[in-house]
């Protein structure tokens, strides 16, 4: 616990040093201002709330993806990686706390888009359903913080990976459903987007808007949570295989 | 003409540059695929409505803005320049900034131009763009001048971020975001309050995008959207020109340009 | 009649202050660069510009090559003030850097002269010609379509001299340039120089290595602190360099009370390993102490040439010790 801790207070230092990491909260006002646009200018009010919700899952996943899969990247660089492997305290916990600040910052862009929706749009968002909607936002927090862990080690252990990190974000807004349900993409993508977390968060998201009764929730819930318990085991997994690498090599260079 | 010599002087390290970021693997795969999903992304939204015409208007806007966020790589490119220590050489030597960072970034062109053409002449029609020979022919002209006034466009933040390096990203991103929001590309213009439109006139996208749109309707009467494109791209081209020129006589007088390591 | 020529650098009262503090608010101390350099440079000499970091080199350099605004006080080039005629100072100068920086690693040698060579306003054949014909100069003909990336230290800075002189400048700057160089590529790198002064270019070249300077320099001016301390002939840092050699040994202590005496020995310092350093202030002295060692059986004996800052400190007193920033 106490390395989990020292892993956040790090990260904030870090965040603090360099607020570009979390450039991804400076375009969601925009993003909201785009999505709130088409669907005013369709006459269709009652999609407002997927149009604050997908500036907001867009963000989680842009800043996890650029900013913890450099985690362990920017420390082999900077040459401390080692040395963190080195110490005493135990690596996962300090990732972990580390991932869990990022994401917690990053879950301030759901504000901005809600305060962005009140003020130039007049939109006031409600929540009919806050449990459901609290309760899968911090599911959905917890599953981006696990596959983040994935990614973090994916990056150091497949070099090539880093070349497809730019490419990473808009087909999972597609299969994540974001803004546009899963529901309305071909029959043929479903085992895709089954697997993809995201879409069962941002449909979970979205009926907790809506003031119709939330269907399944308990099953829906337990599938987002399978979901982010397999990329926490497969986030360990690879992250014990990265230091495996860096202990018998010594280093983590390149082949 | 030593301008254009020193322009093309400047493409050498743009190409460079292209052909060291991406194989022709990479460059299909990863950034080809991750563009064709965007502009799928906003086309979705237009299948959300239900509605088909706003679809084709919303993958022919995803499109355009295809170009922008790619020309607006000249934000990091630029900046790459100055990392490379040759900004005092540079300000020291006979040649013309203006020249030398036109030339620097110019690989996003071509290649935002083959991105667009693909999303509208391959995308399209599956989602009811269509294009005849003579307007899939002319489509990719109106694509070249969109890309390459906007490229002159982005050279003013370019060269705006060579003081502020670490806002590179963040500029380009929140840039081309507005721009998606107001320029047409994702509702009309006419959309928003009558001062965002009028603003709006002043980027030579907004022009592009009004051709591109008016060959996607069917009609062929470009010329006058490529002429207001051409037209305000050389004002940017000014404004970019007037800011490099300033950035060497700031550092001059601040000592902010370094010298060596 | 004597045809007057005029130098290729005038440097008169040049002043050089930074405002203080980083960031918006400059509010710490204003430092003072340069204060008061006068320096004239002939043309078709080598003139060494040799000081210790921070001695203000590099803002004497700055100024010359127009990126960096002198405070007060006037400096041409070749006749052209640097602040009023840039356009003709950047025609007429080239600027060679040490280090790794100013070259595109991504681009080959030869398109990196051509780009430079672009920006002078070279063109077509004449492009062409003077780039291969830097290229042989410089010995890359072989490797002039490799990557400059992949290059040595030493390579690439013939890169770097290659691409100073692109333009054919009367006039060449060169920034401290052989640091982080290994001593063969050194030693090249100032025959590479010997040949500019075959061809009549002036040549500027700042320092902080005592033994370069002496080998390639016409005169040496002395810099501390952002002021010429004085301007001398290559002899007179060849003799220092003789005059205050060291001799390191482990000697017993009452050999050292002996050697002490002897004149010509100046300080005499023991370290905690019972090393005894000796300093020597004149000539021959330190040949002396080495018989005078051998001959009491001491064998492990090194001598070593005085580094720049104990020349400043026997030579101007203590000026010249402290790295400023």
């Amino acid at each position: 616990m106490r390395t989990l801790l020292i892993g956040c207070w790090y990260q904030l230092l870090v965040l603090r040093r360099s607020p570009a990491d979390l450039m991804a909260l400076f375009v969601v006002p925009v993003n909201t201002t785009v999505f709130l646009a088409i669907m005013q200018h369709a006459d269709r009010p009652d999609l407002a709330g997927h149009a604050v919700l997908a500036p907001g899952l867009m963000a989680l996943w842009a800043i996890s993806l650029v900013t913890c899969g450099e985690l362990i990247d920017a420390e082999r660089w900077g040459g401390t990686l080692e040395a963190l492997v080195a110490v005493p305290a135990r690596m996962l916990p300090l990732l972990t706390g580390r991932i869990v600040v990022v994401v917690t910052a990053s879950l301030f862009a759901f504000v901005e888009s809600y305060f962005v929706a009140l003020v130039f749009f007049d939109v006031s968002i409600s929540v009919p359903h806050l449990g459901v909607f609290v309760v899968s936002m911090l599911a959905t927090g917890l599953a981006m913080a696990c596959w983040a862990g994935v990614m973090a080690s994916v990056f150091v252990l497949a070099r090539s990976a880093r070349i497809f990190q730019n490419a990473l974000g808009f087909p999972f807004f597609v299969l994540g459903g974001v803004i546009v349900p899963v529901s309305y993409l071909p029959d043929w993508l479903r085992p895709l987007t089954n697997v993809v977390f995201l879409s069962w968060s941002s449909d979970l998201l979205r009926d907790a808007l809506n003031p119709a009764p939330v269907q399944d929730f308990g099953f829906r819930l337990l599938v987002l949570l399978l979901l982010a318990l397999a990329g926490g085991g497969l986030g360990a997994y690879l992250l014990s295989a990265v230091l495996r690498r860096v202990r018998s090599l010594g280093t983590l260079t390149y082949a | 003409m030593h301008f254009i010599r020193v322009f093309q002087a400047g493409t050498l390290n743009a190409f460079a540059d292209f052909a060291a970021t991406y194989t022709v693997r990479t460059w299909t795969f990863a950034w080809l695929g991750r563009i064709i999903a965007q502009v799928v992304f906003f086309t979705l939204i237009g299948t959300l409505l239900g509605s088909p015409e706003q679809q084709r208007f919303l993958l022919v806007g995803a499109a355009v803005m295809a170009i922008v966020g790619e020309v607006l790589f000249a934000c990091a490119s630029s900046t790459w320049e100055r990392r490379a220590g040759t900004l005092p050489l540079l300000v020291a030597s006979p040649g013309s900034l203006l020249a030398v960072f036109a030339g620097r970034s110019i690989q996003w062109v071509p290649s935002s131009l083959a991105t667009s053409s693909v999303c509208l002449l391959c995308v399209g029609p599956l989602f009811g763009v269509t294009w005849s020979v003579p307007s899939a022919l002319l489509l990719v002209v109106v694509l070249f001048v969109t890309a390459a006034t906007t490229y002159c466009f982005a050279l003013v933040p370019g060269a705006a971020v060579l003081n502020a390096m670490d806002l590179r990203n963040i500029v380009a991103n929140v840039i081309g975001a507005l721009i998606t929001a107001f320029c047409g590309a994702v509702v009309p213009v006419s959309f928003w309050p009558s001062w965002i439109g009028w603003a709006v006139n002043a980027l030579p996208v907004t022009h592009g995008l009004r051709a591109v749109r008016e060959l996607a309707s069917g009609g062929f009467d470009v010329l006058p959207h490529l002429g207001y494109a051409v037209l305000t791209a050389a004002i940017w081209l000014v404004v970019a020109g007037w800011l490099l020129r300033r950035l060497a006589e700031r550092g001059r007088r601040d000592g902010t340009i370094e010298f060596g390591d | 009649m004597i045809k007057q020529v005029a130098p290729a650098v005038e440097v008169t009262a040049l002043r050089r202050v930074f405002a203080g503090g980083k960031g918006l608010r400059k509010r710490g101390p204003e430092h003072v660069a340069l204060d008061g350099v006068d320096l004239v440079v002939d043309a078709g000499e080598v003139h060494g510009l040799l000081g210790p970091n921070g001695a203000g080199k590099t803002t004497l350099c700055k100024i010359l090559s127009t990126v960096l605004l002198p405070s007060g006080g006037m400096a041409k080039v070749l006749g052209h003030d640097v602040v009023t005629h840039t356009a003709q100072v950047r025609t007429s100068m080239g600027i060679v850097f040490g280090g790794e920086r100013g070259l595109y690693g991504r681009l080959t040698a030869r398109q990196n002269l051509k780009f430079w060579g672009a920006l002078h306003g070279l063109h077509g054949k004449q492009l062409r010609t003077r780039v291969d014909a830097l290229l042989d100069r410089v010995g890359l003909r072989d490797r002039a379509d490799d990557r400059v990336e992949a290059f040595s230290r030493g390579m690439k800075q013939r890169v770097h001299l290659a691409r100073g002189m692109v333009g054919d400048p009367a006039l060449l700057l060169l920034d401290e340039p052989t640091t982080g160089m290994d001593p063969v590529a050194a030693k090249d790198f100032r025959a590479l120089v010997g040949e500019l002064r075959a061809e009549r270019r002036t040549v500027l070249i700042t320092t902080h290595d005592m033994v370069e300077a002496e080998q390639v320099c016409d005169r040496v001016s002395l810099i501390d602190s952002g002021r010429i301390l004085a301007t001398e002939s290559p002899n007179a840092l060849s003799e220092w360099i003789t005059r205050f050699e060291r001799v390191d040994a482990l000697v017993p202590p009452e050999l050292v009370s002996r050697l002490r005496t002897l004149p010509g020995v100046g300080s005499v310092s023991t370290s905690d390993d019972g090393r005894t350093r000796f300093e020597t202030t004149e000539e021959g002295v330190a040949a002396q102490l080495v018989r005078s060692l051998v001959e009491a059986g001491v064998t492990t004996v090194t001598t070593s040439k005085p580094s720049l800052e104990e020349v400043y400190l026997h030579v101007f007193g203590g000026n010249g010790m402290a790295v400023r920033r």
